[in-house]
């Protein structure tokens, strides 16, 4: 009687230990890692980028970073600088540790490389010459105009459209001008390059001189919430064209 | 069998204890004292045994220095096999203890228990309660991580605030002018011998005068405690209608410490440790540090406090809570033990007891703090908002993440809930009310106009006015369009 209890317990300590032994140690729960070792591409956007540029690149705010020909006009450099550095006088921060932000040269990449692995598209070929990033050319300001009101006013006439208001000029600049003439946003349906003139492919002269054109629309006192009463007896510019 | 018989009569010869231990088992209880309302200072006792044993497992493998203390525990966590269990289990022990001295003075209060001649009895267990807190926030500091590291940093500006020698008071407790190596030797030995060794002479102690005095009798409205008549009216309790505490109590109390030692086992293997989080680096800002449960009552009433009454309330408070708890039996050593005759104490028990609830609800659930990251992460404004909007009121959005907006004020669910959620701010406010709202701020809301360009403030107005239900107009200013005519702006 005695021994079969002994036996028994003995068996149940040895399952026991056995099942102990084979016991999860937690491997499945990774220890807390220092934000700066942090090089997940979905954890990097979701904490930094997402509330301006969208959850999936789309639908934010800022231009649409899940954009093909955006990701094609922009080379790493580019993108690495514009997240380390932000832009100045434009919302975009500095991201980069050596400008005040949180994020390593690692990080940084590490957005780059995962945007390209996203959103890029080696396949995609224009039929005419994509206008470049940055342009040598001079803007000619009348000739601007001039497209403008034959490729443009169709669309931007309305009020919700209205791109020539002074206080939006004063808030983007001329690269974020000269960008989204040329990438669109297709996720809010608005035409790129490609289709922008009225079907009619724009060279790089046309978005040069288009932009020169809305730039010379900046005033010297923009933000004017009520600009037809501020400025008596001189209309804002926008209001001019209506 | 005989030959066990002669070891234990060859030893007990020598050591004398057999006798005074089966002494203290028989001694006789009041029969209704053999309750379950009786079994919290015996549960306490074992999450102490607990406390010690599963301290000292860990300590065979917790490295207590500033640089190897959290890989160290990160080792326990997910190296070691079982370790994560041996941490939740002194972790859940710890707050499963703090409960327990808690629930356990409560009852000995509403009990009366503390009366004559069990003063001192109550006196040790005050300071074996301020031990337990003691050992609480000394082991949240093992526990190396941000929520450590600034526990510390928070403990220390409250020392810092002692007049006059405030300054070396968080020398001597940090051990240097920062928290480092020093402060977690001192916490450690704060932690591992000065606090259980004091703790255990004192439960000692405590038990000692609970056998020697006899456990307190069930208190019966009308059974008034004089100190000329206490004694003997016990002994003749006791005597008459009492019964021996092994077995006649001490199963009860067997039972219960079982049932806890399941619950905090039950509670370690399914919640699982605490711990630790990000490493305690002071250059990591990401982190929302915040107290251990048993404290968090104590961040609700900083967190409410008006500045000007912080330092009397952290220096005023503690001392005379401690100066009410120490002088309650000397002022209340006689009368009525029953709860049927003490309103007073019923009701500063409720008080109590409520009071700590609510706050440590408070302190868990209210969101103090804005929410850091919702500038920049997270889902961003709902695209109904963006797709018919207007390219400055689009750009007023960006302004709205960019200038942090979002930390304090929520869109869509998602944000800070300092200020109030801005999903329909455009039935509420014009836009005239909205720029002033935004340049003076106002209510709890600091002043933008030194930080926004009028165009952002223009831009981010302009976007604030689109936010508001389809089928529910933006407010309006009446008087404006009247002055401005139907043309008006």
């Amino acid at each position: 009687m005695h021994r079969a209890h002994s036996v028994s317990l003995l068996a149940v300590c040895s399952i026991l230990i056995g099942c102990a032994s084979h016991l999860p140690t937690m491997n499945s729960v990774q220890p807390v890692p220092r934000p700066d070792q942090i090089v997940s591409f979905d954890r990097l956007y979701g904490e930094n980028c997402s509330a301006c540029h969208g959850a999936n690149g789309q639908d934010g705010p800022a231009i649409d970073l899940n954009n093909a020909v955006l990701q094609q006009l922009l080379d790493d450099a580019t993108l690495h600088r514009v997240i380390r550095d932000g832009v100045p006088g434009t919302q975009m921060p500095a991201f980069g540790e050596s400008a005040g932000g949180m994020l390593t040269d690692a990080q940084v990449d590490a957005l780059v490389a995962g945007m390209r692995r996203r959103w890029a598209s080696a396949s995609l070929v224009h039929p005419v010459q994509m206008p470049p990033y940055t342009s040598t050319l001079t803007g000619n300001t009348a000739r601007g105009q001039q497209l403008y009101q034959s490729d443009c006013r169709s669309c931007h006439s309305g009020r919700r459209q209205q791109v020539t208001d002074p206080t939006y000029l004063a808030l983007v600049s001329e690269q974020a001008l000269r960008t989204i003439l040329i990438a669109g946003r297709p996720d809010l349906g608005h035409p790129g390059w490609l289709t922008v003139g009225g079907g009619r492919a724009i060279t790089d002269q046309d978005v040069t001189d288009l932009v020169a054109y809305l730039v010379s629309l900046r005033v010297a006192t923009p933000g004017q919430p009520y600009p037809e009463q501020s400025e008596t007896g001189k209309t804002a510019p926008h209001t001019q064209e209506k | 069998m005989s030959r066990l018989k002669q070891i234990y009569s060859w030893l007990d010869h020598r050591l004398q204890l057999g006798k005074p231990l089966i002494e203290m088992a028989e001694h006789p209880i009041p029969n209704r004292t053999a309750s379950w309302w009786y079994v919290f200072g015996s549960a306490a006792f074992t999450l102490l045994l607990l406390q010690i044993v599963t301290g000292i497992l860990l300590a065979l493998v917790y490295v207590p220095s500033a640089g190897e203390a959290w890989n160290s525990l990160n080792f326990l966590n997910h190296q070691l096999t079982l370790g994560w269990f041996l941490r939740a289990m002194h972790g859940w022990g710890s707050n499963f203890m703090v409960a327990v001295v808690l629930i356990h003075m409560a009852q000995v209060f509403l009990f009366g228990a503390y009366k004559y001649p069990r003063e001192f009895t109550w006196t040790l267990g005050v300071f074996l309660l301020l031990m337990t807190l003691g050992m609480a926030f000394t082991g949240q500091v093992m526990r190396f991580d941000q929520d450590a590291y600034w526990g510390l940093g928070i403990g220390a500006s409250i020392v810092s605030r002692v007049p006059w020698v405030g300054g070396s008071l968080v020398h001597m407790m940090l051990g240097g002018p920062i928290i480092a190596g020093a402060t977690l030797s001192r916490f450690f030995t704060l932690h591992v011998f000065v606090i259980p060794g004091l703790m255990l002479v004192f439960t000692f102690l405590h038990v000692w005068m609970v056998l020697k005095l006899g456990i307190n009798e069930w208190p019966m409205p009308g059974r008034v405690v004089r100190r000329s008549t206490y004694m003997a009216e016990y002994h003749e309790l006791t005597t008459r209608d009492g019964l021996p505490f092994v077995p006649g109590g001490v199963w009860k109390d067997a039972v219960f410490s079982a049932a806890i030692i399941a619950a905090v086992a039950v509670c370690a293997v399914v919640f699982g440790p605490f711990g630790p989080s990000g490493q305690p680096d002071p250059t990591i800002i990401q982190t929302v540090p915040k107290p251990d449960f048993f404290f968090l009552w104590l961040y609700a009433v900083l967190s409410y406090l008006p500045p000007s009454l912080e330092t009397p309330f952290l220096l005023i408070a503690p001392v005379l809570g401690i100066a009410a708890l120490l002088g309650l039996p000397f002022y209340a050593a006689e009368g009525e033990k029953s709860w049927h005759r003490r309103p007073i104490a019923i009701l500063v028990l409720t008080t109590v007891a409520v009071s700590f609830g609510v706050l440590t609800h408070l302190g868990t659930y209210t969101p103090w703090s804005p929410h850091m990251d919702a500038w920049s992460g997270g889902p961003s404004i709902p695209a109904r908002f963006l797709h018919t909007a207007s390219p400055l009121e689009r750009e007023g959005a960006v302004v709205f993440q960019a200038k942090q907006c979002r930390n304090c004020h929520s869109i869509a669910g998602y944000g800070g809930q300092r200020g109030p959620a801005l999903d329909d701010i455009a039935t509420r406010m014009t836009k005239d009310q909205l720029i002033r709202q935004v340049l003076q701020g106002g209510g709890n809301m600091p002043a933008y106009g030194k930080n926004l360009s009028p165009s952002e403030v223009t831009a981010l107005v302009s976007f604030l006015e689109t936010l508001h239900p389809a089928n529910e107009p933006a407010a309006a200013d009446a008087a404006q369009a009247a002055a401005t005519g139907p043309s008006g702006h």
